[in-house]
């Protein structure tokens, strides 16, 4: 995703994390384990705090070891799932299904092995029996939970949020121009004299003909404006990116060849077009 | 490049060039931005705070009373009867008295509580027998080792219920009354009955089969853990549907409580006849006790609660307040991220490459 070859090619400076050791130094591990530690602190506490005193609507026990065991494990759960979305960078359809599917493995699971049928069979090791079903139709444990996530999720959201408006990475300003395309160029650009801003000049590489001969461009919806005569700025790109890549898909783009159609050039393309000086 | 080709040559083996397999799958891609962030905290906050409120409201309708009888009044006695394990024989009855300023509106539950008893100690709560206490045949004169040393007396008679946890149950008893404004003492009807989880009564705990014997003729060969005064088959002479693995007291006690200071269903109110039927009226109370738990041993502490309930439980003040709490650190995180992002990050100045 972030190491997709057009995008390391046209911006060298991605490499410079590596080089440095950025995400995987001492310091990285240390933030790392404190951020464990905060974690299991709240992990514990929490439940430890709500559960202390409590009892079910009905009266009945709900400050038992079993229930409190499965509250702890649930809200570990529901923190785990909720921080492994935030790190996902490309929610595809694979990417959701298996992390829901995780939340939703554990609850199958867990009713399985507190079900009656498994005690029946070995009762000296499934004694867990019927905690799920009378811990989990309690609003207090469900509150607990989605407090404890929240305790959990938010500092490191914050955090993150934080180092993007103070101090913000090469990768997320790639992210950032990847996502908000600059303003569209000025209409007054029209210069005819310069037509040698399209890659037509750099004919060592594979160029555009397939772009133009398929007619693609006339497809492009008017974010760019363009005048009849040379293709549009989002076409003009240095030398170094010969294929069109898009923008709407993860991680590489779509081959040069086929025809897809109503596609925006790359953003990034866009952008370094209007930084680019006449050629 | 695309699915025209043939399947020999060198790239015969290439993938498909399909979406999947070329991990070109649409996807979404969520970035922390300030406008979904920022408004995102705010309404945390609110709603927190909102949460916060109507449960500390709910909490706060709740009435509970909580006495520590260990050594009160006439109690003290008996607490110095009990240090001495040679004594353990004796009854000893005491009374105890409160008196309750305001009515207990609506269903009232009486717990015995315990302190300082860790009943989440693993070896102990690895002492009992599932096996024996579902009904099974073959385990109840034969029970699992986990047991030991409280699987046998001296004699070699199989015990039942095994183990620690079962040995150790509670054995004091409650009566209360309640003097009427005419100075009449009569008794506060309980329900000694549905008490336990529906799984806990139905499944996990179960007599052996009967058959056509009673149930003392079931038990024969097996005998009463030492610590006990009766045998599990005569645990509630009132009620014969209440004895053996099945009495619910020996249920309540069996599910081991998480934390040291802990409180056991003991009764709920029965509503059934006057003055009780909208509660518990105000006015002096006293209980009636047969003091048998020693605590001494381990420093413990005995009470009796009695409270109300609500949707939410008792009264547990913690998760009203941390939400409360949760509420304004989130206030107060979205305005440090809000000033953070109008100075450095608005209109993308801090994007420059």
């Amino acid at each position: 995703d972030d190491c997709l070859t057009q995008r390391m090619m046209s911006h060298p400076q991605l490499y410079i994390p590596g080089q440095l050791n950025l995400y995987f130094s001492k310091k990285a591990f240390f933030k790392c384990a404190i951020h464990s530690c905060y974690s299991s602190l709240v992990l514990f506490f929490i439940p430890y705090a709500a559960l202390h005193d409590t009892l079910r609507e009905d009266g009945k026990d709900a400050a038992d070891y079993q229930s409190f065991a499965l509250l702890t494990q649930t809200c570990l759960l529901f923190a785990v799932s909720i921080q492994l979305g935030l790190e996902m960078s490309y929610w595809t359809a694979v990417n959701t299904f298996f992390v829901l599917g995780s939340l939703a493995m554990y609850f199958v699971v867990t009713f399985t092995m507190y079900s009656n049928g498994m005690f029946l069979i070995l009762p000296a090791a499934f004694p867990f029996i019927g905690t799920a079903r009378n811990s989990l139709n309690q609003p207090n444990v469900w509150l607990t939970i989605i407090l404890t996530s929240i305790l959990c999720v938010l500092p490191v959201v914050t955090y993150r949020f934080l180092l993007i408006q103070l101090c913000p990475t090469i990768n997320d300003k790639v992210r950032q121009a990847r996502a908000t395309p600059p303003p569209p160029p000025r209409r007054t650009r029209i210069r005819r004299t310069s037509s040698r801003r399209s890659g037509y000049a750099f004919s060592h590489t594979q160029g555009y003909g397939d772009l133009v001969t398929s007619g693609r461009f006339l497809r492009r919806p008017a974010v760019v404006s363009w005048s009849p005569g040379f293709p549009p700025v989002g076409r003009a790109t240095s030398g170094f990116s010969p294929m069109g890549r898009s923008a709407g898909y993860s991680p590489t783009g779509r081959p040069q060849s086929s025809k897809v159609p109503d596609v925006e050039a790359t953003s990034l393309q866009m952008y370094r077009a209007i930084k680019d000086p006449p050629l | 490049m695309g699915k025209a080709k043939d399947r020999t040559g060198p790239l015969a083996r290439r993938p498909d060039n399909s979406a999947f397999k070329q991990q070109r799958l649409p996807a979404w891609s969520p970035m922390l931005t300030a406008n979904t962030v920022l408004p995102f905290f705010y309404l945390l906050a609110l709603m927190c705070l909102l949460l916060g409120v109507w449960l500390l409201l709910t909490v706060q309708s709740t009435q509970e009373l909580k006495l520590d009888y260990t050594d009160l009044g006439s109690c003290s006695e008996c607490y110095e009867l009990r240090k001495n394990v040679s004594y353990a024989e004796q009854g000893c009855r005491c009374k105890v008295e409160f008196y309750i300023d305001q009515t207990f509106k609506g269903d009232v539950f009486f717990y015995y509580g315990l302190r300082n008893f860790h009943q989440n100690l693993r070896r102990y709560m690895d002492s009992r027998d599932d096996a024996q206490t579902v009904g099974r045949e073959s385990q109840l004169k034969n029970p699992s080792t986990y047991c030991e040393p409280f699987i046998k007396d001296k004699d070699g008679v199989p015990i039942a219920p095994c183990g620690a946890v079962a040995n150790s149950m509670f054995n004091d008893s409650f009566s209360f009354n309640y003097q009427t404004s005419s100075g009449h003492i009569m008794p506060v009807p309980l329900l000694r009955k549905g008490l336990t989880w529906y799984t806990d009564k139905n499944i996990k705990f179960r007599n052996p089969k009967t058959g056509n014997q009673t149930l003392a003729q079931v038990f024969e060969g097996t005998r009463q853990p030492l610590y006990w005064q009766k045998p599990v088959y005569d645990l509630d002479p009132s009620d014969p549907t209440n004895n053996g693995f099945i009495n619910e007291d020996l249920i309540v006690w069996m599910r081991e409580a998480a934390f040291p200071n802990f409180k056991k269903l003991y009764g709920i109110l029965n509503r059934a006849g006057d003055p009780f039927t909208h509660g518990l009226p105000k006015g002096n109370y006293s209980i009636q006790i047969s003091y048998n738990f020693p605590v001494q041993p381990f420093q413990g502490r005995k009470l009796v609660v009695l409270t109300t309930l609500t949707w939410f439980g008792g009264q547990n003040l913690f998760l009203p307040i941390a939400y409360l709490v949760t509420s304004s650190l989130i206030l107060l995180m979205a305005v440090v991220l809000t000033v953070a992002w109008w100075k450095f990050g608005k209109d993308g100045k801090n994007m420059k490459e």
